[in-house]
């Protein structure tokens, strides 16, 4: 009996020291599958990329295509982790490419901008303003006015994860100098001490606001037409989608929680194959095809703002042929 | 009749043989459920758990989390209990549809419930706009956080005291009621204190999973952090290495109700 219960105590540590070695072992070096585009995007580019683009991709290069979609900061964050190991990343902003900088990737194309929209539900108690705002029948600068207003129901992104939400902050203090909303009228715009009940995930706030739960969220231009939602076009000067005005965005500042401060910048759709990410076949022939003729056409259609391919980072370690194709910044 | 030597002997052979391959499955189950955990603690060093928790503020989503839990566990006892009840002793007409009722979220992805709580009690909603009279808002407040925990703890506790009441015999409360006993009285003295040990397990179970709620939390409830939330939002804010400690608190302290309970009901049927 003593040596049936000694046995039973061996057939115990055995199988469990070989399951917590399994489950404690760091992982083994990824295996790429070969002709895989494998992507991590953007959030608000999945629809764009899983129903456009990579079909399109597909039918083109005979390449397997998957994606991840996320916040952008989040998705650097968890490439740094090593939790994910995708061959293409494709941000929006250009502050998580640069997280990945220099040991994941030394360039990054910028070829698309995705200008700040403010996008409002259209049966709500406020839509008629918006819309003749829209419509440019009232001025930008009663938008401003509207949402300070105590009961308007704004949603926003959040500024400490999202690209969207830091640009819209910026924008609102933008306002402040380009259309002369007051300071206070800004500070109401951002919820004053309230602010985080205007603060949702990606999400929930597509969703409230399609539920009519907001009268208007901070969107951008190709998400709002994705959603089929409404929206009111922002001048340039503070709509973080033309390059020609980075220097007015650097100047719109934001801290974070965290005490870092953050500058405003060109919220534009950058491309880059990381070094992580099995095959480098696929990852490069997506890039070819993400900057190709066919590829802006459906861009374009879903309201992207081209620009013209500018490689960013260290010019000599990207591929010949994007060097070839891209504009020096 | 007595059995032959030899066939007692391989009879019991074949007992300790089928033992041993059940102590084999329930250890593979067993490490396998701790498996996560083991990677938490092989990947967290004491150092950045000490700094993670040093971090102004770092404590306050763990008390959002505790307090909504709490809450959201009192409403979940307070109004799962009749409907358990009933369920069990088959006083509700067509039982099926209750079940299902009942079982309908238990299927439902909670991210999808979130979803759907924006329609049914957003601002812009009847029941939004009534909330709104007693100043409640089920959207980025605290009273959402509770909600969503509730949708998605609830139909755990009613499930579990179910069966807890359905395990007590009939014929005991019959016999109470035929001493004189009326219904509540007879509740209280005879089905809860027999029921206790299956509700008190049904309790931890609803409590582990209103601590660690995350779907619905993340469309209705973004602020106020909780833990779920937080540690999201710091993985999304900082990497993996700042979020982890957070996961640790968050079984650390959402341990020792259901580990308490499960000890208290393992005594109690024993008592029975």
């Amino acid at each position: 009996m003593n040596w049936e219960r000694r046995r039973l105590s061996a057939i115990f540590l055995v199988t469990a020291s070989a399951l917590v070695s399994v489950s404690v072992a760091p992982a083994a070096a990824a295996t790429g599958s070969t002709g895989l585009a494998n992507l991590a995007s953007a959030g608000s580019l999945q629809l764009l990329l899983d129903r456009y683009l990579g079909p399109a991709f597909v039918r083109a290069s005979g390449d397997r295509y998957q994606n991840q979609s996320a916040g952008s900061q989040g998705l650097a964050q968890e490439i740094v982790a090593g939790e994910l190991s995708p061959n293409v990343f494709l941000p929006i902003g250009s502050a998580a490419m640069r997280l990945l900088e220099p040991r994941f990737t030394r360039w990054a194309v910028r070829f698309a901008a995705s200008p700040l929209v403010v996008a409002y539900y259209p049966r709500g108690p406020h839509a008629g303003r918006l819309k003749q705002i829209s419509q440019g029948k009232l001025p930008l600068k009663d938008l401003f006015t509207l949402m300070a207003r105590p009961g308007f129901k704004l949603g926003r992104t959040d500024p400490a994860l999202d690209p969207q939400g830091q640009g819209f902050v910026e924008m609102v203090h933008l306002a402040e100098r380009y259309l002369g909303v007051s300071p206070v009228t800004a500070n109401a715009d951002l919820g004053g001490a309230s602010a985080s009940s205007q603060i949702f995930s990606e999400t929930g706030l597509d969703a409230s606001l399609q539920a009519g739960q907001l009268d208007a969220a901070s969107a951008y231009l190709p998400q709002a037409v994705q959603l089929g939602m409404p929206y009111i076009s922002l001048p340039p000067k503070i709509n973080f989608g033309d390059p020609r005005d980075s220097p007015i965005y650097a100047r719109a500042t934001l801290t974070l929680a965290t005490g870092q401060v953050v500058h405003g910048s060109l919220l534009d759709l950058e491309v880059s194959e990381l070094r992580v990410g099995g095959d480098p076949g696929a990852g490069n022939a997506f890039i070819r095809f993400l900057l190709g003729s066919r590829a802006r056409g459906i861009l374009t259609r879903r309201g992207y703002t081209l620009l013209s391919p500018t490689l960013l980072g260290r010019r000599a370690a990207a591929p010949g042929w994007i060097r070839a194709l891209t504009q020096k910044r | 009749m007595t059995i032959p030597p030899a066939t007692a002997l391989s009879r019991s052979s074949g007992i300790r043989a089928s033992t041993g391959v059940a102590l084999v499955g329930a250890l593979l189950v067993w490490v396998a459920l701790l498996g996560p955990l083991l990677a938490l603690l092989a990947h967290l060093t004491p150092r950045s758990v000490v700094s993670a928790l040093r971090q102004p503020g770092a404590f306050q989503p763990l008390e959002v989390s505790v307090l909504a839990s709490l809450i959201a566990l009192a409403v979940i006892l307070l109004l799962g209990t009749p409907l358990a009840y009933l369920m069990a002793r088959g006083r509700l007409p067509f039982p099926r549809l209750w079940e299902v009722g009942v079982i309908l979220p238990l299927l439902t992805p909670p991210l999808v419930i979130g979803l759907l709580l924006i329609f049914m009690v957003g601002p812009s909603t009847p029941i939004g706009a009534a909330l709104s009279r007693i100043d409640l808002t089920a959207s980025d407040t605290f009273f959402a956080l509770v909600l969503a925990e509730v949708y998605e703890a609830v139909p755990y506790y009613v499930l579990g005291a179910a069966a807890a009441f359905a395990s007590v015999d009939p014929q005991l409360e019959q016999a109470a009621g035929l001493l004189g006993d009326g219904h509540w009285r007879t509740f209280r003295r005879v089905t809860v204190p027999l029921a206790a040990p299956g509700l008190a397990t049904a309790l931890a179970v609803t409590w582990a999973r209103a601590m660690g709620a995350f779907g619905a939390v993340l469309i209705i409830a973004y602020h106020p952090f909780g833990l779920p939330m937080q540690i999201w939002v710091t993985l999304q804010e900082s990497g993996l290495s700042s979020a982890l400690p957070f996961a640790l608190v968050l079984l650390v302290v959402a341990l020792p109700l259901p580990v308490g309970a499960f000890i208290w009901s393992s005594h109690a049927r024993r008592r029975l």
